[in-house]
């Protein structure tokens, strides 16, 4: 069964956690020892620093690594500070990146329609999914308030939701995927017991994907739990990798 | 990708025969915060049988609420004695009922010692409600398995030393292995022989599992997954992928509880 990662990072952290890989060569050789092929990246620089200079140490670092698809971390338009929307599209053509990443709670702005309206725009019409944690805040809401209004603002963006935590969260999530039918949910801490046959018993698989939050989180945990999750061969290689090709490859740059 | 034979065994099985998996640390039934798929005995079998699980021991939440539940926890064990034995809670928020709790405990089989939960019931393990039920706890070589988090008032491994300074025939398990404060929780650990690292949510952590073993030895691991809360395999994939050795992995997975519980079974 071939593993693709959608929540991987790499580099120095503002904060050092226990293990971490350095470069995109470390990272790939962790993935080496978990057995994931291929890994939706972003650097912890897009992240503690401005994506004005993390954006561009992704694209270098993870140049001519072909398992490792980088994704690009957003600001509001307005400040320009990545330039214009047609210049962040051409940057992405250029180096075939198909995500976008959102921080609010480090880069300090708001995921509402007035701020980032433009941008939602863009990317429900070229297909381009959004990736955020379920831990970012901004503006005063956090968790799944944060998420309910950015899909109230923009029902039809691919949102993927990672990390949503493993103290229940089922009751916050449900509501949202029987709305939303764009929203998917990475497994990289969906631990409940029975909660992945559950969820496609209920929902199908589509809309589980396969991630592991690396460096924080240990892979092995979200690994061994999809390899006998009981679901079928089938929706265990959708949720392990089909699911995610499938968004990315529907991406119009 | 060279994969150990533990770990081969387990992604293609999803259980291994060799290394049996027990469980110290589950619950039992619905509770307040979260939606369960698999609360009820027969549903956490299924999921050990799933996973390789041969013993949970367990404390229900309707005991860590209310004491008179403790009881309905012997009649599961009865049912289920080579799958179960029980942990005794006591909700220290009701002091007059300590030394009632005490006496069914010592009348009571299927339990190996007894739970605190103090970070819920804020209430620190060194206060003297306590002091009856580790005396007696003591004097009868019983396990202990404590709710313990990092820089807590009520359950922080600071507090735990304090308890293993004065009890040396308690085995302490560190529920959740002191989370977030793991320095201290390994020193305390390797300090003291009687205090074991319980990894439930703790392992999933990257990183502090190879932590633990360098420091504490992978004989003061013992695994937990809190189940109905959590996927075994979740925990079970942790442990495997972490880069240890596969004795360790067979010390955390089921020797050193099966020391433990020798004694109960």
């Amino acid at each position: 069964m071939k593993f693709f990662d959608c929540n991987e990072s790499f580099g120095r952290s503002i904060i050092r956690p226990i293990k971490f890989a350095e470069t995109a060569k470390d990272l790939l050789k962790e993935m080496d020892f978990y057995g994931i092929d291929e890994a939706l990246v972003f650097h912890s620089r897009q992240r503690d620093d401005s994506p004005v200079v993390g954006n561009e140490i992704l694209l270098n670092e993870i140049e001519g690594f072909e398992r490792l698809h980088g994704m690009f971390a957003i600001l509001p338009p307005q400040t320009e500070e990545l330039g214009s929307l047609e210049t962040i599209l051409e940057r992405m053509r250029a180096k075939n990146i198909r995500a976008f990443r959102a921080f609010p709670s480090e880069h300090k702005y708001l995921m509402t329609k007035t701020a980032l309206g433009s941008l939602y725009e863009l990317m429900v019409e070229r297909n381009i999914p959004l990736f955020i944690s379920v831990t970012e805040s901004c503006g005063g809401i956090s968790g799944w308030y944060l998420i309910e209004r950015i899909l109230s603002d923009a029902p039809d963006l691919t949102l993927v939701v990672t990390e949503h935590g493993s103290w229940g969260h089922d009751r916050f999530f449900r509501p949202l995927i029987e709305k939303y039918e764009n929203l998917y949910l990475d497994i990289s801490r969906y631990e409940l017991d029975g909660g992945i046959s559950d969820f496609c018993a209920n929902y199908g698989a589509e809309r589980l994907l396969f991630g592991t939050s690396f460096p924080q989180w240990n892979p092995g945990g979200p690994i061994l739990m999809l390899a006998q999750a009981d679901i079928t061969s089938k929706e265990r290689e959708m949720i392990a990798s089909g699911n995610l090709l499938r968004i990315l490859g529907r991406v119009r740059l | 990708m060279s994969f150990s034979a533990l770990i081969r065994e387990f992604m293609e099985k999803g259980r291994s025969n060799s290394c049996p998996v027990i469980d110290m640390h589950q619950h039992m039934g619905p509770f307040q915060g979260i939606y369960f798929p698999n609360p009820s005995p027969e549903d956490m079998i299924r999921t050990m049988n799933r996973c390789g699980v041969k013993m949970g021991v367990f404390c229900s939440h309707a005991a860590l609420i209310n004491p008179e539940a403790n009881i309905e926890m012997a009649e599961v064990v009865k049912r289920y004695p080579d799958r179960f034995r029980a942990y005794w809670s006591i909700n220290p928020t009701y002091p007059e009922r300590i030394e009632k709790e005490i006496n069914r405990f010592s009348k009571t089989e299927g339990f190996v010692g007894f739970k605190f939960l103090s970070d819920y019931h804020k209430y620190p393990i060194t206060g003297p409600r306590y002091k009856p039920v580790l005396d007696y706890a003591e004097d009868h070589d019983l396990l202990v398995l404590m709710h313990t988090w990092g820089r807590s008032p009520y359950d922080s491994p600071v507090l735990v030393e304090k308890l293993a300074e004065k009890y040396h025939r308690i085995k302490f398990l560190m529920g959740h292995s002191g989370y977030g404060e793991w320095e201290k929780s390994i020193q305390v650990a390797r300090n003291y022989p009687n205090v074991y690292l319980e990894l439930t949510a703790a392992y999933a952590v990257n990183g502090v599992i190879e932590w633990m073993v360098k420091e504490a030895g992978s004989e003061k691991i013992l695994f937990g997954t809190d189940l109905p809360w959590f996927d075994p395999h979740y925990g079970i994939g942790c442990v495997l992928f972490s880069k240890i050795t596969d004795e360790d992995r067979c010390n955390i997975l089921h020797r050193n509880a099966e020391r433990l519980l020798q004694p109960f079974l």
